[in-house]
């Protein structure tokens, strides 16, 4: 039951942990997969992430180890969770893992984020529909 | 008490620790609350306070057998967090799923 407040993700990208690290960690390619924000690869750093309707996430970055691991406290004050990415090389490409952590399950917000989500998925499953024509 | 909606939601009486251990050890049968209360360190009265919690959440049911009161999981209101689990799962898959679209064309770039 501890689990319930983990979510946890993962997908192989057939791309260099390099690549990967560059998404996750410079703003401008950030900004095009998930939030715009002034996120840096610096330990103690803090920035926000554009949430669109859920308004601008305070976030600080707790862990780096470059191509490897990116921890970083997110939403504090509001959903105050933790999220974690790690890379690990998988022949030509990498395996990306998502930890997303620390819920509470008791509160509003939470419940209100999760509310928020589940409104957002058609216009996601759209953008993915417009960019599956393209290469791959 | 029967009817109607639950008491307590079931987001509160999982948000407690003790309470979530609760329910993992129900998962194997049904208990005594004598027994419930072995190995918890915050006495008796406390771990009662918590299973009243979970019962007005309806994630357990009492039965008096004698002298004892037994203690039985009913995992349905679960499926209420089952769902919230779900619905950032969703979230982050398609998160990853636009990231490999933008590697892609990052990649084309060069």
């Amino acid at each position: 039951m501890t689990a319930a407040a983990v979510i946890r993700a993962e997908r192989v990208y057939p791309h260099p942990p390099g690549a990967i690290w560059k998404a996750l960690t410079d703003p401008e390619l950030h900004a095009r997969w998930w939030a715009a924000g002034d996120v840096r690869p610096i330990v103690g750093h803090r920035f926000e992430l554009d949430m669109g309707k859920w308004g601008k996430q305070a976030c600080q970055v707790l862990n780096v180890e470059p191509e490897r691991l990116f921890r970083y406290r997110f939403a504090t004050g509001n959903l105050d969770t933790i999220i974690t990415w790690e890379l690990v090389p998988e022949g030509q490409g990498t395996r990306l893992r998502l930890t997303h952590e620390g819920f509470d399950l008791d509160s509003p917000l939470s419940r209100q984020a999760f509310e928020g989500m589940k409104g957002g998925w058609p216009k996601v499953l759209q953008r993915l529909e417009a960019a599956a024509v393209g290469p791959d | 008490m029967m009817a109607g909606m639950p008491d307590v939601d079931v987001f509160s009486a999982l948000a407690n620790p003790v309470r979530r251990e609760i329910l993992m050890r129900l998962r194997t049968g049904p208990q005594g609350a004598s027994e419930l209360a072995h190995g918890f360190d915050i006495g008796r009265p406390a771990v009662s306070e918590h299973l009243q919690v979970l019962r007005k959440a309806r994630l357990i049911r009492e039965q008096p057998r004698g002298r004892e009161r037994y203690y039985h999981l009913d995992p349905r209101p679960l499926s209420k967090v089952h769902a919230w689990i779900e619905a950032f799962d969703k979230y982050w898959q398609k998160r990853l799923a636009v990231l490999e679209e933008v590697l892609n064309e990052e990649a084309k770039k060069s």
